[in-house]
């Protein structure tokens, strides 16, 4: 009794001191708490589907984020990555009939496979260039759906795979709590050794590689993370929605999540997930004035571009909080002094 | 057999038509600290950077503790011990200091040497102290004037625990003062007993400088480089006495 008395106070202090004290820490326990809690508000199916399929898109977001946000590697063709963990998963489900749980990880295996693929060429392109050839392969693949109609479904996609959970709120849960997690490990890697080498790699590749890091390896490693993680969530898309068809490996899929993470702010992971929830929800509701969608999404998009160049959410958080000049932590804006070194704040 | 611990042999390079460099060979020493002079496009600079793999010979070879180098990957020839700054500071400039410097102390060479208890932060931290700027760490490189971007080219660089480090123009930009500093630094360095390996001596040197007042100060050897060859190779008193190099660097008739 007394133990768990004193990790409840230790939980506790953890909380006052180190997460209440930032807005930004307390925003990420509210979001959490939020997509944990959302079914008890509402049981419209609707609403959950939405956010269903916002996860699952957070996590497509976040994984382009960790490749092109990070190492600077521009991927303009995402969506390969997201289709072929769809398809795979779908055909894996559809011929050796494996369950959801084996389908997913196996399909973005495939993902991994694709990552090296288009990493190969990226090793000696960069820039516009990339971004050019990156941006053919989803097409290639489009162009293989269309040419094995038999294998593939063609036009009309592959259907009758299966579900992921019987019922709605079960697919709701199982593909928000993979949400969080996999953000978590993602921003985890950022966070890490590795990911400081992600950064140097964007700044100055020739420098990396000079201080006696082989860089093809972690551009390699990038590709190969960010086609797992956008393979699961092409996986669990294709599970969700019961059908893999080449609308998964369409351009408009690949600029969505270079827009969604220019949105919420590149290299920072948690900006894409935030401009997911924010832009996907925006632009589903705003079926009551159907005809003017596209071109609300649009302007909201452009105001923010506009006025946010470095995304909304990091706008965001540099208005809520300021780094203290001394020692580099961060405070909440309305204090005086650091809440650390006690050093005056401007 | 006693190896020599570098031996540049017939190394050539050229840019189109522009022979940059040619036919250079030279050896040295563990123990040497060679000063590298020469007009202004003798090719110094495209001599080390064919050395440390970031641009590849066109004939000839480098080897350095009795291993080829020439046409191997740059970081390759960092982890096997030669490592070189950049004349034109190259740092990282969205990231902490700091972070500058951890890049160089996760290269495999660095892991695997050094004090194994001390954390990356910490070995980094070490290389800031001894090049001065640990105060600024966790500033962005941004921040950092010429000098400090010069100490923190050094830092990355003695980072990745060189056996053979080559430093390209350490005094650039840099004011008398600050180049007093950086000169004792090198000289200290050289010296050893700092950066993990404790009880061994410090790296050996190249350096493409032309302050030459603070280079003959700290070189125990200067070659000489015009239009690409070497026109001159010997201890530094004989070699601002030697009348090739005045005519290379003044001109003729120069008297």
């Amino acid at each position: 009794m007394k133990l768990i008395l004193f990790y409840l106070r230790k939980l506790f202090a953890v909380l006052k001191n180190e997460v209440l004290v930032l807005p930004s820490r307390v925003a990420v326990i509210i979001f959490f708490l939020f997509i944990l809690l959302l079914p008890l508000f509402t049981d419209d199916l609707y609403v959950l589907r939405v956010f269903t399929l916002a996860s699952i898109f957070a996590i497509f977001a976040a994984s382009w984020d960790l490749l092109s946000g990070f190492t600077g590697q521009l991927n303009f063709g995402h969506a390969l990555f997201f289709g072929v963990g769809a398809y795979s998963a779908a055909l894996i489900n559809l011929h050796w009939q494996l369950a959801p749980w084996l389908s997913i990880p196996l399909g973005a295996l495939i993902g991994v496979a694709a990552g090296l693929i288009v990493g190969i060429p990226a090793l000696r392109l960069k820039g516009t260039y990339l971004a050019l050839t990156t941006l053919a392969f989803p097409i290639i693949v489009t162009g293989l759906v269309f040419t094995f109609p038999d294998f593939t479904g063609g036009e009309l996609g592959i259907s009758g795979i299966q579900k992921l959970a019987p019922t709605r709120i079960h697919e709701y849960y199982i593909i928000s709590i993979l949400m969080l997690g996999l953000c978590t490990i993602m921003w985890k890697i950022t966070d890490s050794n590795t990911g400081i080498i992600f950064h140097a790699i964007r700044e100055d590749e020739i420098a990396v590689r000079a201080s006696g890091v082989n860089t093809t390896r972690y551009k390699l490693l990038a590709f190969c993370l960010s086609g797992f993680f956008a393979g699961i969530a092409g996986g669990l898309y294709a599970h969700f929605m019961r059908i893999a068809g080449p609308s998964v490996l369409e351009i408009s899929l690949s600029f969505m999540v270079v827009i969604w993470a220019m949105f919420g702010g590149a290299a920072t992971i948690y900006g894409p997930i935030g401009a997911v929830f924010f832009l996907y929800p925006l632009v589903e509701f705003m079926h009551v004035i159907q005809d003017y969608r596209t071109l609300m999404f649009a302007f909201v998009v452009l105001l923010v571009l506009l006025f946010m160049p470095d995304g909304l959410f990091r706008w965001l958080r540099e208005k809520i909080e300021t780094e203290c000049p001394r020692c580099k932590v961060r405070n909440i804006a309305t204090r005086d002094t650091c809440r650390i070194c006690t050093a005056p704040l401007d | 057999m006693s190896q020599a611990f570098l031996e540049v042999k017939e190394l050539t390079k050229k840019f189109g038509g522009l022979t940059a460099v040619n036919d250079v060979s030279f050896s040295m020493e563990r123990h040497q600290i060679i000063g590298l002079i020469g007009p202004n496009g003798a090719g110094k600079t495209t001599l080390l950077r064919l050395m440390t793999g970031i641009l590849k010979p066109d004939t000839g070879s480098v080897r350095f503790m009795g291993q080829e180098m020439a046409g191997k990957k740059t970081w390759d020839i960092v982890n096997k011990g030669m490592v070189s700054t950049f004349q034109n500071m190259r740092p990282f400039r969205r990231l902490p200091i700091i972070a500058n410097v951890m890049v160089a102390c996760l290269c495999p060479r660095a892991l695997k040497r050094g004090e194994w208890v001390k954390k990356i932060e910490a070995k980094a931290m070490d290389a800031l102290e001894f090049a001065g700027i640990s105060d600024m760490a966790k500033e962005n490189a941004s921040v950092l004037s010429q000098g400090d971007l010069k100490r923190l080219e050094v830092a990355r660089a003695i980072a990745t625990e060189p056996e053979l480090l080559l430093l390209d123009e350490p005094f650039g930009g840099l004011s008398p003062a600050e180049t007093d500093l950086m000169a004792k630094s090198i000289k200290r360095l050289h010296k050893g007993g700092r950066f993990g390996r404790l009880h061994s001596e410090g790296p050996a040197m190249i350096i493409v400088e032309h302050k030459l007042q603070w280079l003959m100060m700290i070189a125990t050897r200067i070659i000489v480089l015009s239009f690409g060859t070497v026109i001159a190779d010997g201890p530094p008193e004989e070699i601002i006495k030697n009348p090739t190099v005045v005519e290379a660097y003044l001109g003729q008739g120069g008297n």
